[in-house]
């Protein structure tokens, strides 16, 4: 029993050391963004605080600086691609797996190889026919784009899930005079809910992360997303850590809010979704 | 049995409209483009594979970069996978706060690439980042380091970003694979007198099999691509010294406006991937 015991507070002090040094990141931008520029120059230690804390990064961050309006742009974008997406993944999936068609197996390899083809590859033919086509910074257009590049993973994650419901139920509808559609819709996309939750919030995070499309595809400082605004941000005040530190946090915080609420969902998600 | 008059095809239609032209007709565009000496204003002139001659026998930033994208992958594979193992391995067993401890080291893998990277090229500030004050704070002043801008160290300081990002993701998935291996197989292995070792190398490790081939997959694919986190850290300096073939592709492309060029480096991209992908995809969809 006596071993039991140590072995457990061996664990526990390893997990908690490493739970500081992943802490240590976070807690650095907290203390810098406490910060004035002048408090950095006068030799103010990082882990000192200043007598006063500096309010006017975070609303200087917020508002002069534009985040707000980043993080709105790539809220709205996704909440539109998010959906959307999954449905046409759902709709390709249930195909796949459950209707008559030829070569199954073949559409799947068609729509997986999707996966082995960075955003780089994209990013030229994309460019330059958004450009003639005066869709720059159309975020239609941006989310087009998003839908097209989430479309493998939801596929592969979907076909998993569909392939575990029992085939019988098909039968089943299909006596009772069901269409196909009104199996997808009301019997098999319902039954999915725990694949489609834990994929909404993979995609959803993939889309608000998405950072090189965003930067080329939208170049009005006004519609551009939270990635790339930040990065122009940081191009814009260098020096200026306070400032940045709490732009930072600002873009931090809801997805930790959101993550902090959904925790469970977040990490059986990403178990769940691959295993199918 | 009235199954609709809906073609089942129907139901493909707008995936594949969406999903070939936005991916697979670029993919060929680029492949054509390659092929070409292109400013993207004036006209296309055809020069054969002479992108990718000058790149293979001319260019050392190539070289340099695709030696920083293996270099990379080698860190994940060693790193990467054997910390998450080791984390999974830590937290699979069962006891009070596994789930806040999860919690914790998954978090840094929600936030972007890009803003991880911010954040650790403030840590690694010379004048008044984390890493050098620490260092000095505890009377090891003569340790501090340039960090990302020594050109030797920088790439590697980069990865210790990426793997502060990164680590949850195959933790979750090689916990979730040491989940699923049936108590009965431990107990019997506790009864036969195997000792911690010796049940991880003959049970564990191999019945991790699917789990490892989703992790390396996924690992590799990502080294091949990493970008986010080195534009938000070095843009590929100092000198081109953390350069990997995405941050030199973008280069190309957008600095240099040489259209194919990147076009070339974004093929060569492509087939490196198809190598890992392609064996991935076959196995992944195999009938069981």
């Amino acid at each position: 029993m006596t071993r039991k015991i140590r072995t457990n507070m061996i664990r526990y002090i390893v997990l908690l050391v490493l739970t500081v040094a992943c802490l240590i990141p976070i807690v650095t931008i907290v203390l810098t963004a406490t910060k004035s520029r002048a408090d950095f120059f006068s030799g103010l230690g990082l882990f000192e605080l200043p007598q006063q804390l500096y309010w006017a990064n975070f609303t200087t961050a917020l508002f002069d600086a534009n985040i707000l309006q980043y993080m709105w742009n790539s809220l709205l974008i996704s909440i539109v691609k998010v959906p959307i997406g999954i449905l046409v993944a759902a709709l390709a999936a249930f195909a796949i797996t459950r209707l008559q068609i030829k070569f199954p197996r073949g559409f799947l390899i068609y729509f997986l190889i999707g996966m082995m083809v960075p955003f780089q590859v994209a990013l030229v033919p994309l460019n330059g026919f958004f450009a003639n086509h005066g869709l720059i910074n159309s975020f239609w257009a941006v989310t087009y784009v998003y839908i097209a590049f989430g479309l493998p993973f939801a596929i592969l994650v979907l076909r998993g899930f569909f392939n575990s419901i029992p085939r019988d139920i098909d039968e089943a509808a299909y006596i009772d005079g069901c269409t196909k559609l009104r199996l997808f819709f009301l019997v098999i996309f319902p039954l999915a809910k725990p694949a489609v939750a834990s994929l909404f919030i993979l995609d959803f995070l993939a889309t608000w992360n998405e950072y090189i499309l965003a930067s080329v595809l939208i170049r009005d400082r006004s519609r551009q997303l939270v990635t790339a605004g930040l990065m122009n941000f940081v191009g814009q005040y260098g020096t200026d850590f306070g400032l940045l530190a709490a732009g930072v946090l600002i873009a931090v915080i809801p997805v930790m809010i959101v993550y902090i609420i959904l925790q469970k969902h977040f990490v059986e998600g990403m178990a769940g979704a691959v295993k199918g | 049995m009235n199954k609709g008059r809906v073609s089942p095809y129907l139901f493909l239609v707008p995936a594949f409209l969406i999903y070939t032209s936005v991916i697979i007709y670029p993919v060929f565009n680029s492949i054509w483009v390659s092929l070409h000496s292109w400013s993207g204003m004036d006209a296309m002139v055809f020069i054969g594979l002479e992108n990718f001659r000058v790149l293979f026998f001319e260019d050392n930033v190539f070289w340099t970069a695709l030696r920083n994208n293996l270099t990379w992958m080698i860190l994940t594979l060693l790193f990467m996978v054997s910390a998450s193992l080791g984390l999974a391995l830590l937290l699979s067993a069962n006891y009070v706060g596994r789930t806040f401890f999860r919690g914790v080291f998954y978090f840094p893998f929600v936030l972007s690439g890009i803003l991880v990277g911010i954040i650790w090229r403030w840590m690694y500030h010379v004048n008044f980042g984390f890493f050098n004050e620490f260092l000095t704070l505890i009377g090891l002043g003569d340790f501090t380091q340039t960090w990302l801008g020594d050109p030797d160290g920088a790439l590697f300081y980069v990865f210790i970003a990426a793997l502060w990002r990164g680590v949850g993701a195959p933790m979750i998935l090689f916990i979730a694979g040491l989940q699923a291996i049936p108590k009965d197989i431990l107990e019997s292995a506790e009864i036969d007198g195997a000792g911690k070792i010796k049940t991880f190398f003959s049970i564990k490790l191999p019945l991790l099999k699917e789990t490892f081939i989703i992790v390396l997959a996924t690992q590799i694919i990502g080294s091949m691509g990493v970008f986010d986190i080195i534009v938000s850290t070095t843009d590929g300096g100092p000198g081109n010294a953390t350069q990997v073939l995405a941050t030199y592709m973008v280069q190309q492309t957008f600095s240099f406006n040489n259209m194919g060029m990147g076009a070339a480096l974004s093929t060569i991209m492509l087939l490196i991937m198809m190598i890992v992908i392609v064996p991935y995809i076959l196995f992944t969809t195999k009938e069981r």
